[in-house]
């Protein structure tokens, strides 16, 4: 599809209505925002409120895709390694600015670039900063950040992506590796941010679960492929903090990780929504009764068939051996409320995961 | 802004009238400038390097260079296609030595210099000799595509004194009839094009002054102590290169040196308001840093040497253990040679430019000499922190490595500055001119 016709159909989608199927009732938005939940658990839990987005548009370029969505201005939770910090809502910030980037060939979600935006008014800068990967419920992964803006108007956005570092495999080996800039139009008004869905979830706040991330036609969304999707056998799975390690053996590595050996692939998503949750650290052990068989670190890696996951080549997984899991350094994303205690987040402790080999 | 407000600080004025040029911007600053006059100066006892500025400038109690406070870039492209003829070049040496006549070589005078990009080499259909490389500029990071400078030349002029840079550039464009008493009987734009101007300034208390620049937030954070709108000294003589060091020693252009001019958009409200200081100097400088309290205030403790080479080689654990690097950490391991010499001599100084548009914004003019650009390169990539986004996720493509968050590379141009005595239109076998 062209970008013009992708801008379209970004374009039909803008009604609220449109987006607020999935998440039944919904009302004008309230002044205040509820509070942070006094007794949320250390787990993934339904938010105080949800909130809708609106599409702005889309646009290719090179082997990047990208999105432009808003909302309204979030408070979030920002992730710089063990410490998590929240970033309220400034006085001046007018909109939540959210991005994603995907391959338009396979439509994956690509989770672990730099991303930077800027926002013109004319000719004139009016911001621009490196924007957060972030997870939220409603909006599943994304790149976002609240923004000030002149008032209503056009706007300008030129969204800029880095080349990615993580590792490649597959079909996705030497992809991309260039930086990239689009550029797409952006109409704010505040009436029309005003009539974006806004629902408070009133008594199932903090209980454990999670919202369903609202789809949007023509993005790909950022789960995880279901565990009968995923390649290769899969030998067992475990939760840590939420975080669902589903764990696959491939016979041979994907192609461009040039160890010889078993491929053992750790794809991690959120419990209940199966979101990706990528930038961790990870490291595993793999034992065949006392032996060890592997120790050491678990990649990032992103392959076009197992999606983002943390891969090792082992000599070989037999049945009966362990494989113990421990996350060195949690998913470097921002949280939207939900998902800020849960993952490691804001109290800490993703525990290990130990399976032992069906 | 309205030059002769009465109310404005006398400093803010002069960094304004530089800002905007021309003649009723000298008049201005006139009005508000020294009453010193200004020292003349003399042909014939100018340094032979153009890049000839640390005998010659202010010094702090520690030894380190206090930059010009002023300074101007002018980005000309030469008129005509070709080979310049022997009239551009007598034009052009007799308009820069009305400059050398009219002002000491001094920052209480004026400091200039004239260097020249591959593509104004490529009029010439002759190799440089074998010791000098002048590639044309290109991207450093896997995150950045500036546009690049390729306009034939860029002079730079730089003083202490508002008045004298201004006066200088009128001269040059001949818009001046004398220039500090002396006469202007050649101009620049008798012989070329100037396709860009930009200004800036450098030094405690000029920061603080401009902040309210797009970039840097209304809090007003920048301290008045600091040279820099990030809030710390930088430049430590320790931690620069010498100017012998730079300056290509053998060939046809012994006493040349190669000059990367980028520019730099900064976005400083995180930066502040996001960060405490002991995270502003984990990122300016390193973890080490921080723990150990090495810096105080804008780092002036830190004498003539920020200390950042005994925290190199913790640049991995530190990624592990702090979940951030320091971009001095990082710029450092490819900043020394195999004898611990410090590579790249670097004059940046801050500017409010907006190349190309009116609005203010904090920016950042990032002259580096070196004798080769692939030192530079080397250094910028090292900058880049990529090797250490792998060692942990928590350092990213530009979060928590370093300060690249709040940096955006907007321009870079490569140049060769020649000695002086061959600073009119070279060739690139400069002793086949005479």
């Amino acid at each position: 599809m062209n970008r013009r016709a992708l801008l379209q159909a970004g374009a039909a989608l803008t009604g609220s209505a449109a987006l607020a199927g999935c998440m039944g009732l919904f009302e004008t938005r309230p002044i205040g925002i509820p509070p942070i939940p006094e007794d949320r658990p250390d787990a993934i839990y339904i938010p105080s409120h949800v909130e809708g987005m609106k599409m702005s548009g889309m646009a290719t370029q090179g082997d990047y895709a990208f999105g432009l969505m808003y909302s309204y201005a979030h408070r979030f939770w920002n992730v710089n390694g063990d410490s998590v910090s929240l970033t309220e809502i400034a006085d001046e910030d007018d909109v939540h600015l959210m991005a994603s980037v995907w391959d338009p060939e396979t439509m994956t979600v690509l989770p672990d670039t730099g991303l930077s935006a800027e926002i013109y008014q004319g000719d004139s800068l009016v911001t621009q900063e490196a924007i957060y990967p972030m997870l939220s419920q409603p909006m599943g992964f994304h790149y976002g950040s609240n923004f000030g803006l002149n008032g209503d108007g056009e706007y300008t956005v030129k969204l800029s992506v880095g080349a990615m570092s993580t590792r490649r495999s597959g079909a996705f080996q030497g992809r991309f590796s260039e930086p990239t800039t689009v550029e797409i139009p952006f109409e704010y008004s505040q009436q029309a941010k005003e009539e974006i869905m806004f629902k408070r979830m009133e008594d199932k706040t903090a209980t454990p679960g999670a919202v369903d991330p609202m789809e949007m036609e023509m993005m790909p969304d950022s789960l995880a492929p279901s565990e009968s999707d995923l390649p290769g056998t899969v030998i067992g799975s475990g939760m840590s903090n939420d975080a669902k390690f589903v764990v696959t053996v491939l016979e041979t590595p994907p192609a461009g990780i040039d160890d010889d050996g078993q491929y053992v692939a750790v794809s991690a998503r959120s419990r209940y929504n199966r979101m990706i949750l990528p930038a961790m650290g990870l490291e595993g052990t793999l034992s065949k009764g006392s032996e060890t068989v592997y120790e050491g670190e678990f990649t990032r890696t992103l392959d076009p068939n197992l999606n983002y996951h943390y891969g090792a080549v082992v000599d070989g997984v037999e049945s009966g051996d362990e494989l113990s899991l421990r996350v060195t350094v949690q998913p470097q994303t921002a949280r939207h409320e939900g998902y800020e205690t849960s993952f490691g987040g804001l109290m800490g402790g993703m525990d290990d995961v130990t399976i032992t080999v069906e | 802004m309205d030059l002769v407000d009465g109310n404005l600080p006398r400093r803010q004025v002069l960094k304004a009238a530089v800002a905007v040029g021309g003649a009723s911007a000298l008049s201005a600053c006139l009005d508000l400038g020294d009453s010193e006059p200004v020292p003349t100066g003399d042909p014939n006892a100018k340094p032979s390097r153009q890049h000839a500025w640390r005998e010659y400038i202010r010094h702090d109690e520690h030894g380190n260079s206090q930059l010009p406070k002023h300074q101007i870039l002018l980005y000309i492209n030469f008129d005509g296609n070709g080979q310049p003829s022997t009239d551009t070049r007598s034009t052009l040496e007799r308009a820069l030595t009305v400059l050398d006549r009219a002002y000491e070589w001094s920052h209480e005078g004026l400091l200039h210099s004239i260097a020249y990009s591959p593509s104004y080499f490529e009029r010439f259909d002759q190799p440089f000799p074998e010791n000098v490389e002048l590639p044309q500029p290109r991207a450093l990071s896997p995150f950045e595509s500036p546009r690049f400078d390729t306009q034939d030349a860029v002079v730079h002029l730089a003083s202490d004194r508002a008045d004298v840079v201004l006066e200088a550039e009128q001269a040059l464009r001949g818009e001046q009839d004398q220039a500090n008493g002396v006469s202007v009987d050649a101009r620049l734009t008798d012989v070329a094009t100037i396709e860009s101007r930009r200004t800036g300034f450098v030094g405690a208390g000029l920061p603080a002054e401009h902040q309210d620049a797009a970039g840097i937030p209304d809090s007003r954070p920048v301290p008045e102590a600091s040279p820099l709108f990030m809030g710390f000294e930088a430049g430590f003589r320790g931690n620069q290169a010498t100017e012998d060091y730079v300056t290509i020693q053998d060939g046809p252009f012994a006493g040349a040196t190669t000059k990367v001019i980028a520019n730099l958009r900064q976005r400083l409200e995180d930066w502040y308001d996001e960060q405490s200081s002991e995270d502003r100097v984990m990122e300016m400088f390193s973890p080490g840093h921080a723990e150990n309290d090495l810096v105080e205030g804008v780092g002036s403790n830190l004498g003539s040497n920020s200390g950042i080479d005994q925290f190199v080689d913790d640049i991995e654990a530190d990624a592990r253990d702090h979940g951030r690097v320091g971009h001095a950490q990082k710029a450092a391991r490819a900043n020394r040679d195999a004898d611990g010499n410090v590579k790249l001599l670097r004059r940046h100084f801050e500017s409010t430019d907006d190349i190309g548009s009116d609005q203010k914004v904090a920016s950042l003019h990032f002259p580096s000499l070196q004798r080769r650009i692939v030192d530079f390169e080397d250094v910028r990539r090292a900058m880049n922190g990529t090797d250490l986004t792998e060692v942990t996720p928590a350092i990213r493509q530009r979060v928590n490595n370093g300060i690249l968050e709040y940096i955006f590379v907007r321009r870079r141009g490569n140049f060769l500055v020649p000695p002086r005595r061959y600073r009119a239109v070279p060739k690139p076998r400069p002793e086949s001119y005479s």
